[in-house]
């Protein structure tokens, strides 16, 4: 199992440099792609990908850019990452409706990245991996600072390099930032990484307005560093740069299921970018996208055929669309039929084959379960690998660690168990390192796999509590990775590609699958963040203060004796500490008899109560009321 | 802090004495006290106003946009589910239910759920709940809300209320064409009344729990899909579209109540939309305006704490709580007359539409959980409420007598023994000759503390059977029905409380101290009660500390017809003697037109049906009255029973006792077959 992957990695990486090698030296271009896919249950999928490769040659030549960003080429510089991948997400990708996503990524912020040269130690990598998250928090406007040590991991086995790898080792950091909240201000200065920014070409159909009125909407960044022959002077940097649309038509509260460009971004295309070497959309026409009339005709239409599933394409490319000069706007408009009511679409789609949920069970704020739900809908065995980032503020139990399986149609859980083919464990440390587990088996077909693992809640410090502190903590979602041996629902570009189009009949013996569950929320232990709680933490203090006091009277024995008084002359008071074990002195006498009398009075305060014990038959004579009360303490206590 | 470690204050002091010669009069003063305080809670001095404590609720701060469509489409779901009731007289129409959540664009998914039902013979029920998610764009489904609606069969003989479900999918449709939702919604329909709730909580929280098959009682299956977090929940039971006033039902499961925000929240929506709306809300003719304030806050409070004290929830909102969900249930009756009639019958649901959709709005505005404002608290009014802070007191004041006169008998108890250890034990530490003389010591001034705390084991195991007994394979196979077995293995166990105190008589002191015990377990139990449960508390507090209060075990002051009439009155309190009484009360309440006997017989089997419900409340839903009544208040009466007999062993008899070796090992001894004999 563990095998299985770098096998193919290799496998793969070794076509990527080829696809590469077509750049000539000091070559710089760019790319600009939109496909848009109807999916089911009337929703549209829109996904844009502008891509910027340049083979710069010498390193010194970064420092002169021209379409790559200068941040880009600055990070080259200053850091050895190799490989860097964030993502800024709002909304879940459903699978169950909408299939696999063309680029795969978890609700809030995450990042990964790989570094790789001569003489790293991992402490340098952390010091450059938290570096790396602060520039890009600043890039982004995210809030990629919070990416540090206790919430960061090293993966294993799931995550795996697409570059190519050179001799030196190689280190990996991840983390997820579930909290994060995406928003316009990560939209406006991540087109401003583009050559042409939003003025013209596809980034100008981002606006924020109705980018923020989609149902899910991830923005993406990835940087790879590809090296022909390990030759750290011949290395092509490719800047890729995704926004994934996931569009609702009912929000849009239309009599009918027709859309367009025109509705879904505000506006229609003004042209294509003048830099950009490509610039095509893609509209896929077969399953979902069948029923709709397109307007205009296209005119291109591409039939690709991957790992036995067949998918059609119609292609407009921007470039025949606006050769004659005039400004206008290019809009596509997708028609329904007439006599479709826009109730009737109800057709359920195939399920794809592997799909997965994750949940907290258990209530209370205590204790629960972690549970992760796998299911092969396949008919045959599916390898599968799960990677949790616990943070430290729950515990986990890894004895606590189980797989039951259950057939798909079934609904309840038995004892059938699944064995591990793998388990990678790093304890969490608490307010240092998260928890990061690993596990590898396989899942049979037809079948649903439950991991769970038993938490504890942590009670945290009081100024660890974030300002809503009864929102609940994040826990980051979870990672399953699987290779399907067919592309049924399978849109990702190969990893040795960079355009969308790389992904045509690009068949291969395997399809490596990535899948992000949901995030969850825990509520943890919460104080009362009120003037009842602090009253409660007066009043706790009083009666803390007032314990000790009242614990010596009930258990002590309090014996009225002599007491040696300290004579006032200074001389005589070192002498008297020097012989304090001697005999009294007779000032010290003297001092005595008074005392006497104070214990007398104190007598004749509870003579009452010593008149009454001495009245009852049987009774002690009343001259030791204290040492009573202390032994009825004592029973009491028994 | 040097008051509290002065040591010339004495606990034998004068006060004490004082107060000891004075206990009963001290104590009976607490309990007016306490009893007065609560009754002066329902004056509007003593109560406050309710205001909104979440800021984030901000509740018609929106427009409502839901327009007559929805009830266009509520009517014509209404209309179509009329005609499939008529194909499904007994079972709930899933596939209609299922396909309108799909055509709405909702995630609908079923959950099936088993009832293997205690006293049913091994056969086993199933169930069906089917549940639409709408996914809402703004979040990645961590937090979610659930509107939920029960639905009953045509052949139900409860009030129909099949009105809702068509509410709850027009409702549906309407928000899941809207664009703000930032907490995924879930439309609920289920069935079996509170059983289907309990099985979609439980599969819910708890849906990976591996039940043995032949133990469970309610296997909830796993869910295929959920929303994250619950935050808070709706429960909708509308009995037509044109309604009269809306009731909002609160109490939960063992009294727990959702946070006062979220009624306080209802009810300014619901009084937005000019919707008669209210906690206990009667219909219009019934509504009484000639009654006194006071009079009316104190009903109000009484009828909330009676409905509380079962811990049986008014509403499948009650099962939420115990999750931390804040729920309650907007139940509509239905228009009697159509004089008052103000709109067309075309919009009459309109306004309940937008009050619904208000509160989703203000719900999905909650940046936390509840969790400011009250928890505990006592409805007076429809806007004036009762803190635990101020009603907290009155119970205090109850079992404060507990405390009191316990730490008063303990103080004077017969001095004979307990000063002789004292000392003895004085002369050990002080002089260590007298370690010879320690030998002499009889046992016999020893408190008998082995065989009452075996006592009082004995009554906390048969406390104890009540709860297991029952529920046993081999009492389960006799072919009875579930009330009269209970009420027999209940009646034998009792009978065996009841006679215990005439086989078992502890030993001199013993008595005086059971008192004590019987006084400390009293008090912290109702405290204990009283704060999970105030109704509850309260009202057995109200109830039996006056009994407590007269509890005598002294020999010189008896006077027999005050003790005559202790043991009658204790004999009344036996718990299932109290059940009686009070389903007799509501008996009488409800049938006034039956003869005596009748009222009598009818109680009778209403109680034993009542205890055998009881039992199953607490094994499905984890209801706590059976478990209170049986292990709680069972072993307390008991004890209370030997105290009021005072059964004391003859001096000459102790003395007989006494000369055979090793006293209290054979005593323990005695003690504990008999028990062990009698409780098998």
């Amino acid at each position: 199992m563990a095998r299985m992957y770098p096998v193919a990695f290799v496998l793969l990486l070794l076509v990527a440099l080829n696809a590469g090698a077509n750049l000539g030296r000091d070559d710089e271009r760019f790319h600009e792609e939109l496909v848009v896919r109807p999916l089911s249950g009337d929703h549209v999928n829109t996904y844009f990908q502008f891509t910027t490769r340049w083979h710069y040659g010498d390193k010194d030549n970064l420092y002169h850019t021209q379409l790559t960003p200068r941040v880009i080429a600055e990070l080259l510089q200053q850091f050895a990452v190799k490989e860097l991948h964030i993502g800024l997400t709002q909304g879940l990708w459903r699978y169950e409706t909408w299939g696999y996503p063309i680029v795969e990524a978890t609700s809030g912020a995450e990042m990964w990245a790989w570094f790789s040269g001569a003489n790293l130690t991992n402490r340098e990598v952390d010091r450059q991996w938290k570096e790396l998250a602060n520039v890009f928090s600043g890039v982004l406007c995210a809030s990629l600072n919070f990416v540090d040590n206790t919430n960061s991991i090293a993966p294993r086995h799931l995550i795996r390099p697409q570059f190519m790898p050179a001799n030196g080792r190689r280190f990996v950091r991840y983390a997820t930032l579930p909290r994060e909240i995406v928003c316009t201000e990560n939209l406006t200065p991540w087109k401003k990484l583009l050559p042409c920014g939003s003025a013209s070409g596809f980034a100008s159909l981002l606006n924020s307005g109705h980018v923020h009125n989609t149902k899910y909407h991830s923005l993406g960044l990835k940087v790879r560093v590809l090296c022909e022959d390990h030759d750290e002077d011949n290395c092509i940097v490719e800047l890729t740069q995704t926004a994934n649309l996931v569009y609702d038509l009912r929000l849009f509260e239309l009599s009918n299921n027709d859309f367009s460009l025109r509705r879904m971004f505000g506006m229609g295309l003004n042209g294509f970018c003048e830099l950009a070497e490509s610039s095509k959309i893609y509209v896929q026409r077969n399953e979902q996208g069948e029923r709709y009339q397109l307007v205009p005709e296209p005119v291109h239409e591409v039939k690709t055929t991957r790992g036995g599933h067949s998918v059609v394409y119609s292609v407009y490319d921007m470039h025949e669309q606006f050769k004659e000069p005039g400004e206008r706007l290019f809009n596509v408009a997708w028609l329904a039929p007439k006599s479709e009511n826009r109730r009737r679409n109800l057709a359920k789609p195939s399920l794809p084959p592997v799909t997965v949920h994750r949940y907290l069970l258990g209530h209370g704020q205590e204790r629960g379960r972690i549970v992760t739900e796998v299911t092969n809908s396949h008919y045959d065995t599916l390898p599968i690998m799960l990677q949790e980032v616990i943070p430290w503020y729950v515990h986990a139990y890894l004895h606590t660690l189980s797989i039951r399986r259950k057939p798909q149609r079934v609904n309840e859980y038995g004892r059938q168990r699944l064995p591990f083919k793998l388990l990678h464990y790093t304890p969490g440390k608490q307010r240092e390192l998260p928890s990061h587990l690993e596990i590898g088996f396989t899942l049979p077909g037809q079948t649903s796999a439950l991991i769970t693992i038993d938490v504890d809640y942590l009670l945290l410090k009081w100024l660890e509590y974030p300002p809503d502190a009864n929102h609940g903590h994040y826990i980051g979602s979870a990672i399953v990775s699987s290779q399907l041996p067919m592309g049924r629902n399978y849109t990702a570009l190969p990893p040795e590609g960079h355009l969308f189009e790389h992904s045509f009949n690009a068949t291969r013996p395997s399809y490596v699958l990535s899948l992000h569950t949901e995030a969850l929320i825990v509520s943890l232990p919460t104080p009362d963040f009120s003037m009842p709680y602090n009253v409660i933490c007066l009043a706790c203090t009083v009666v803390a203060l007032a314990f000790g006091p009242i614990h010596s009277v009930a258990t002590k024995m309090i014996i009225v004796g002599r007491q040696a008084s300290t004579p006032k002359n200074f001389v005589k008071k070192i002498f008297n500490k020097i012989f304090r074990r001697g005999k009294p002195t007779d000032e010290a006498a003297a001092e005595c008899e008074e005392l006497r009398a104070a214990g007398a009075a104190a007598v004749g305060a509870t003579g009452m109560a010593s008149a009454r014990a001495s009245i009852s038959p049987g009774g002690p004579s009343g001259d030791q009321p204290l040492l009573e009360d202390l032994d009825e303490e004592e029973e009491e206590q028994d | 802090m040097g008051l509290l470690s002065d040591p010339s204050i004495s606990t034998q002091s004068k006060l004490v004495d004082g107060l000891a010669r004075h206990v009963r009069k001290v104590c009976y003063a607490l309990y007016v006290a306490g009893v007065a305080w609560f009754f002066c809670l329902a004056l509007p001095e003593f109560n406050h106003g309710t205001y909104l404590s979440e800021n984030a609720l901000s509740p018609g701060l929106v427009y409502p946009e839901i327009r007559i469509d929805a009830n266009r489409l509520a009517i014509q779901l209404l209309e179509e589910l009329q005609r499939e009731r008529k194909d499904h007289l007994s079972t709930t129409p899933h596939a209609w239910i299922a396909a309108k959540m799909n055509e709405f664009g909702l995630e609908t998914h079923t959950h099936n759920y088993t009832l293997r039902y205690p006293f049913g013979g091994g056969k086993e029920y199933h169930g069906k709940n089917i549940y639409g998610i709408l996914r809402a764009p703004r979040i990645a489904s961590t937090e979610g809300i659930v509107f939920a609606a029960p639905y009953r069969a045509a052949s139900s003989v409860h009030a129909d209320i099949s009105a809702s479900v068509p509410l709850l999918l027009a409702f549906a449709d309407f928000a899941r064409r809207k664009n703000y939702w930032a907490k995924d919604l879930i439309f609920l329909v289920t069935e079996q009344e509170q059983l289907g709730m309990q099985a979609w909580l439980e599969a819910y929280h708890d849906g990976d729990r591996d039940l043995d098959v032949s133990k469970a009682y309610l296997r909830p299956g796993n869910l295929p899909a959920r929303a994250g977090s619950l935050q808070a929940a709706l429960n909708i039971e509308v009995q037509d579209l044109e309604i009269d006033h809306v009731d909002v039902r609160i109490e939960g499961l063992n009294g727990k109540l959702p946070n006062l925000d979220m009624f306080n929240l209802v009810q300014r929506i619901m009084a937005r939309e000019g919707i008669a709306s209210g906690y206990k809300q009667a219909p219009r003719k019934k509504r009484r305006h000639s009654q006194s304030h006071f009079e009316q806050n104190l009903r109000q409070m009484l009828t909330m704490l009676a409905s509380q004290s079962s811990g049986v929830p008014t509403g499948n909102h009650g099962l939420f709580h115990r999750y931390r969900i804040d729920a309650l249930t907007i139940a509509a009756n239905r228009r009697a007359t159509h004089a008052t009639l103000k709109g067309s019958p075309g919009s009459a649901a309109v306004p309940l539409l937008k009050a619904i959709e208000g509160i989703a709005r203000s719900l999905n505005n909650l940046l936390e959980r509840f969790h400011q404002s009250f928890f505990f608290y006592v409805i007076v009014n429809n806007d004036r409420y009762i803190s635990i802070g101020d009603y907290m007191p009155a119970l205090v004041a109850l079992v404060a007598c507990a405390f009191l006169k316990a730490y008063l008998t303990w103080s004077t108890l017969p001095a004979t023994n307990a000063e002789l250890d004292k000392a003895a034990g004085w002369l050990k530490e002080h002089e260590q000759e007298v370690e010879l003389e320690e030998n002499l010591d009889p046992d016999k001034f020893e408190l008998p503390y082995g065989s009452v705390l075996i006592y009082l084991t004995a009554t906390l195991l048969i406390g104890f059977l009540c709860n297991v007994l029952p529920l046993q394979q081999y009492f389960l196979e006799i072919p009875m029905g579930a009330a009269p077995l209970t009420t027999s293995v209940l009646s034998f166990l009792s009978l065996i409380g009841f006679v215990l105190p005439f086989v078992v008589v502890l030993p001199p002191g013993g008595l005086e101290l059971l008192h004590v015990a019987f006084l400390l377990i009293y008090g912290c139990a109702l405290i204990v009660i009283g704060l999970l449960n105030f109704a509850l508390g309260f009202f057995a507090a109200v109830l039996t500390v006056p009994l407590v209060i007269a509890l005598e075990t002294k020999e010189e002051n008896s006077r027999s017809t005050l003790r005559n009439t202790i043991r009658l009155a204790t004999l009344a309190m036996n718990p299932m003697m109290v059940v009686y009484v009070i389903v007799l009360a509501m008996t009488f309440y409800q049938f006034p037109e039956l003869p005596l006997q009748k009222i009598m017989l009818r109680a009778a089997t209403a109680a034993m049906d009542a205890s055998a419900y009881g039992l199953i409340d607490s094994v499905i839903y984890g209801n706590w009255l059976y478990f209170v009544i049986c292990t709680i208040f069972l072993p307390l009466w008991i004890i209370c029973w030997t105290l009021s007999l005072s059964k004391r062993r003859d001096y000459a008899d102790y003395l007989d006792f006494d000369e055979s070796p090793s006293t209290p090992s054979q005593l323990q001894s005695q003690v504990q077959p008999q028990s062990k004999v009698k409780t098998n």
